[in-house]
């Protein structure tokens, strides 16, 4: 795995029955532990510029595809910091040939943290201090897709 | 399997050390053997990070740790938990919610072949208060711990202090209780008598003197050796370390100093923790007069 959270493997385009449904791209969890789905908040992702909300986004955690509301309740599978996500992303036709900017926005509450600060938890906005070992919650990448 | 007759204070690592390499540049095999360099035989591990496949490692995972452990004469010490009990946005997990999911560690953490657990508490407030039926959830999980005698213990880490309400609180469930299957790990956080110009001092914390370890010692089945600046003459410069080895000593006290290294400069660019833990460990080494 890349330190970077978004990988640069796994960007790609995603066909289904010779048609291209979407693209996909690869997470890994900055954080020193694993968390359950129900942990997770996952917020924006914005792909040149173009918003594409959270909860049409789907998350494959061990090849298993969750969708927003699935994770909402799922307090059984875990997601390690050791392996990666797949966020698949729906947008008939895909992305073009070309370089790409993607800005997705994700963060994770811990039952050891005053409930006050995790209510506050806001995915696409960074919390008030930085605690390295929490990461950050929006990251940024410019990837090809070929 | 690692085995040692020898009682007292021992030396071993605990792995979120490494949290900002693990998984990146440093597998479960390279901290084993980093342990093994430092001549240190125990380790703890954080379930949610280092064990494949959690809460449900195959067959074949934990075969490969007991092979990791006997090739480098590990002993495993303490199996770093969660009770998540908000770990629902909507609603708190029941109490015997949590205490299924701390059955559920407990017996992997026997599986793995640890004595004790890290049992983290969920809190309730900024003063970072357990929640109100921690007795309870401790209470349900408790017979399958005396059963796979696994004792499961609290971490007692700055801003608390060793004579404040939450030690108070545990220390009296285990008098009540009478059980030896709770008790506390004491992070050498509370001793710390230093701090910086730009460190943060939490305005609650006071620290405590090490001889405020004696009459917990009944009830203290590992520590963290927490430290934060280690001087380039293997000395710590925050935490009175020599007081601390010599009280353990004295009174006979037999458990593992797991070295955490919390500092958030681990996270630079090119930075090496195992360097940082060898330093602390030379230090050790030489205050156990191994």
């Amino acid at each position: 795995m890349e330190r970077e959270v978004i990988q640069s493997v796994g960007f790609r385009n995603r066909v289904e029955n010779g048609t291209v449904v979407g693209f996909q791209f690869k997470l890994r969890l900055p954080y020193y532990r694993g968390v359950y789905l129900s942990q997770l908040r996952p917020g924006t992702l914005i792909v040149d510029g173009e918003r594409l909300e959270k909860e049409n986004l789907i998350w494959c955690i061990r090849g298993e595809e969750y969708s927003f509301e699935e994770m909402q309740v799922d307090w059984q599978t875990h997601w390690s910091p050791t392996e990666t996500a797949i966020i698949k992303v729906p947008k008939p036709g895909g992305l073009a040939q070309g370089l790409h900017e993607l800005t997705y926005g994700f963060c994770f509450t811990s039952s050891y943290m005053p409930p006050a600060l995790q209510e506050s938890l806001d995915p696409d906005k960074e919390s008030f201090v930085f605690l390295p070992e929490f990461g950050r919650h929006v990251n940024t990448r410019r990837l090809l897709i070929v | 399997m690692y085995h040692t007759h020898q009682k007292g204070p021992k030396r071993g690592v605990a792995l979120y050390s490494y949290s900002a390499e693990f998984g990146l540049t440093k597998t479960l095999e390279d901290c084993f053997e980093d342990i093994c360099d430092m001549g240190a035989h125990g380790i703890e591990i954080l379930a949610n990070t280092h064990i494949e496949n959690y809460p449900y490692p195959t067959d074949a995972w934990v075969e490969q740790w007991f092979r990791l452990c006997d090739k480098y004469a590990i002993v495993p010490v303490e199996y770093g938990n969660w009770i998540d009990s908000h770990v629902l946005g909507g609603r708190e997990l029941t109490s015997q919610e949590a205490a299924e999911m701390l059955k559920r560690d407990i017996r992997l953490a026997h599986r793995l072949g640890f004595s004790v657990m890290r049992t983290k508490m969920p809190v309730i407030n900024e003063r970072l208060e357990p929640v109100e039926n921690w007795r309870e959830i401790i209470r349900a999980a408790l017979p399958l711990a005396e059963k796979l005698d696994i004792k499961m213990c609290p971490e007692i880490h700055t801003p608390s202090n060793l004579k404040g309400k939450l030690v108070t609180d545990f220390v009296d469930f285990i008098r009540e209780t009478g059980t030896r299957h709770f008790g506390l790990n004491i992070d050498f956080s509370v001793f710390r008598t230093e701090f910086g110009q730009n460190e943060y001092r939490d305005p609650q914390f006071q620290p405590n003197a090490p001889e405020d370890l004696i009459p917990l010692l009944p009830y203290i089945y590992c520590c963290h050796a927490k430290f934060i600046h280690m001087s380039d003459d293997f000395r710590e410069t925050t935490i009175p370390y020599p007081a601390i080895i010599k009280i353990l000593q004295e009174h006979n006290w037999d458990g593992y100093l797991l070295s955490e290294y919390e500092g958030a400069d681990k996270y630079d660019p090119g930075y090496e923790v195992g360097q940082t833990l060898r330093r602390q460990h030379i230090m050790l080494k030489n205050l156990l007069g191994e």
